[in-house]
């Protein structure tokens, strides 16, 4: 029970982050719950690997994203995601600039990102993690971390075309 | 980690891109609050249930059931019944694992999965989780549980894992199904083994058991997957 208590506490302090990222790569809340809920038991299964070179949260965040990939690979949600158009009008945008349609070809933008591209996209631009944090998380250079954020915002760009054109 | 964060308008970022992100930061997948409790409880339960591994830990669950079967005969049916059912288990696993394999061919090349016969084994398996779960739901208004419950759940759970680790079921449909039934059967034995006659904590642990049936569309789920009256066929 103790170690259950320590391991609540460890719990509490990353949860949020690693449910609303994986939120965002999963796009509902039964596959994001899956995510951090595997996430967290497969922690605690190889607790003894945590070396500490890395914040445990760091580790736990390469652990979640790993989850969280193979679990899109599976079931490909965010390639066949549908999303009513009532669904959004909630979040209509405030500025009249990007109206409705101009949005949902955002989103599916994002959802056609290269999983490699997206992942970045959705770490550093929607959920505030720093190129240093992506870097020791997805095991590559901080660099390569940067590329792949320039690279996804130009296919959104691109994908956009005349929308983009009119927004900007 | 917080302290390594970088400024959120970094240079990379120009105007016109920063706009659309933030408009992205709004309304694409925007995470609601996140469900702490809920899934704490799902984690912890889990980990009471994951004490060991694949088919050791399928057994070691199996060989508890059958001690407790011994206990009286007031059990033996539910012993009956779960011996059936694992016969159909690993026959339906056998099944799906003979019947690809051809004569003379190699057996890299005769493993292939046919998932028919564990598909028919699965289906049988979600049919008893149906039963299982509308009895829980019935005790959980009374607070009472019934005493055949705990052990019908164990072997559910079992036949749940040994489902989950048979190569043979690579339907991610089904797979899914059976991993959010291993939570919510791993979370309804949890409350057996309490072993408590306290009706207000029985039912809430219920309840709660039940919230992540629920929250997971699982009876719906079943319901789809099993045909009313034939419970093999028209299934995907």
């Amino acid at each position: 029970m103790g170690d259950h208590a320590a391991f609540k506490a460890l719990y509490d302090r990353n949860v949020d982050r690693i449910y609303r990222l994986a939120y965002r790569m999963a796009g509902g809340d039964d596959l994001a719950r899956d995510v951090t809920q595997e996430t967290f038991l497969r922690a605690w299964q190889r607790l003894d690997q945590f070396r500490g070179d890395a914040a445990f949260s760091t580790w736990l965040h390469s652990i979640g994203v790993s989850v969280a990939l193979n679990e899109l690979r599976k079931v490909d949600r965010h390639r066949k995601r549908e999303r009513p158009l009532e669904d959004t009008a909630f979040v209509a945008p405030a500025s009249p600039r990007l109206d409705h349609e101009a949005l949902e070809r955002l989103h599916e933008a994002v959802d056609e990102l290269p999983e490699m591209y997206r992942t970045v996209f959705l770490m550093h631009d929607l959920e505030g993690y720093s190129h240093g944090e992506i870097a020791v998380v997805l095991g590559v250079a901080e660099g390569t971390s940067k590329a792949r954020l320039f690279r996804a915002r130009a296919k959104l760009r691109e994908s956009l075309g005349d929308a983009m054109q009119e927004y900007a | 980690m917080d302290e390594e964060r970088e400024d959120w308008d970094d240079r990379e970022r120009n105007d016109e891109v920063s706009d659309l992100v933030d408009r992205l930061r709004e309304s694409y997948n925007p995470p609601p609050e996140t469900p702490r409790e809920e899934m704490w409880a799902a984690v912890e339960a889990a980990l009471e249930g994951r004490a060991g591994a694949g088919a050791r830990r399928a057994a070691q669950v199996v060989s508890l059931d059958a001690r407790r079967f011994r206990r009286g005969p007031g059990s033996r049916w539910v012993a009956a019944w779960a011996v059936a059912a694992a016969a159909l288990l690993i026959l339906g696993i056998g099944i799906g694992r003979v019947s690809v394999r051809a004569p003379g061919r190699p057996a890299a090349v005769a493993d292939v999965p046919d998932p028919t016969a564990m598909r028919l084994a699965a289906v049988e398996h979600l049919g008893q989780t149906e039963s299982l779960l509308t009895l829980v739901r019935a005790d959980a208004r009374t607070g009472r549980l019934d005493p055949q419950v705990g052990p019908w759940a164990r072997n559910l759970l079992a036949q749940t894992r040994l489902l989950l680790d048979a190569p043979e079921e690579t339907d991610p449909t089904m797979r899914r199904m059976l991993e959010d039934l291993e939570l919510v059967l791993v979370q309804i034995v949890g409350v057996t083994d309490t072993g408590t006659h306290d009706v207000a904590r029985t039912r809430t642990e219920l309840n709660l058991a039940l919230k992540g049936l629920e929250d997971r569309d699982l009876m719906p789920r079943i319901q789809a997957m099993v045909p009313a009256g034939s419970g093999l066929s028209g299934t995907e």
